[in-house]
């Protein structure tokens, strides 16, 4: 065989391992950790609800599929079927949170009722709160 | 469809000051797709549901976004790809518990339960008759369901190459515990 036949082989062969090694890796990619990730908004929760209280479509535009780092204050904390954590952040509003759900095995801390936190997630939108998944606890 | 739900929430608050309403904003609901190539999972802690126990009417409402997948790949395929998430944001249930004469609701226990309704996801409403327990507790409501759905029944196309990765019919797992109101 030919050098230069030789040579194509080879980079073709590599080539075609990299594409398998790349599509095997984004396949089994993880959501990601959130704890390394620039958040793209920084918020307080008051100003979240507010936000998709006044104009709902535009604050979705912003917002959803975005990181976004909310500060406010728990008012309660609830364990989820498959032992994630619902951190709902009080907002001013007697009806309305920002609830963010942690998944088991994310930075928690230890989210206490009361404690002031900085919780960062990515904005799923709003129902009758608005709703973070994939949060991390970053500072409390 | 946001101002509906939260119409429907307050036209049931106004009803009757009496009645038995409990409430969650913490709701669970899963997909299973089992095949013999793969199991996938997703999982959504972030359902808002309300049951009237004086006549057994439901509603809960779900945001698709808040659906989890252990791969990120298939979350994004699955808003993307399959749900268009960005256009049709939510799906709803609204119905009704249809043997409430014949329990007892006021003993605390587990009661066999059906409940009929209208599902609607992506726009698309179907009925359908989902059969669950209720528990009554001494601390509010539990019920919890599994019913099968067929993503083709609701606008979902799933491209020939990855049809045989998932079911052809899917699990759906409901957990709601309700509190009073």
């Amino acid at each position: 065989m030919k050098t230069r036949t030789k040579t194509v082989l080879i980079i073709v062969g590599f080539l075609i391992l990299a594409g398998a090694a790349t599509g095997f890796y984004l396949f089994n990619l993880k959501a990601k950790d959130l704890t390394k990730v620039k958040p793209d908004y920084v918020i307080t929760a008051t100003d979240l609800l507010k936000a998709f209280e006044e104009d709902e479509v535009s604050a979705a535009a912003r917002y959803v599929g975005k990181t976004v780092e909310v500060n406010g204050e728990i008012g309660a904390v609830t364990q989820g079927e498959d032992n994630s954590l619902n951190v709902a952040l009080k907002t001013g509003s007697d009806f309305s949170a920002v609830i963010c759900t942690v998944p088991l095995g994310a930075a928690a801390g230890s989210p206490e009722v009361g404690k002031q936190v900085t919780v960062r997630g990515e904005c799923s939108g709003y129902l009758m709160d608005v709703l973070l998944k994939n949060c991390v606890i970053i500072s409390q | 469809m946001k101002r509906s739900f939260v119409l429907i929430i307050f036209t049931m608050l106004a009803l009757s000051v009496s009645a038995q309403k409990y409430m969650t904003k913490n709701g669970f609901i899963s997909f299973f797709s089992h095949t013999p190539m793969e199991d996938i999972t997703a999982d959504n802690n972030q359902v808002a549901g309300i049951v009237d126990i004086s006549t057994g009417e439901l509603v809960f409402q779900v945001l698709i976004k808040s659906f989890h997948f252990e791969r990120a790949l298939m979350e994004e395929h699955f808003n993307e790809n399959y749900m268009d998430s960005e256009k049709f944001p939510k799906s709803s249930f609204k119905g009704k518990i249809t043997n409430l004469a014949s329990l007892d609701l006021k003993k605390p226990g587990t009661y066999d339960v059906v409940a009929e309704g209208q599902l609607t996801i992506r726009d698309v409403t179907k009925p359908v008759t989902v059969k669950g327990t209720l528990e009554v507790t001494a601390t509010g409501i539990n019920t919890s369901a599994k019913f099968k759905i067929v993503p083709e029944d609701y606008n979902i196309a799933i491209p020939g190459v990855v049809r045989d990765k998932i079911a052809k019919d899917l699990e759906v797992t409901v957990i709601m515990k309700y509190s009073p109101m």
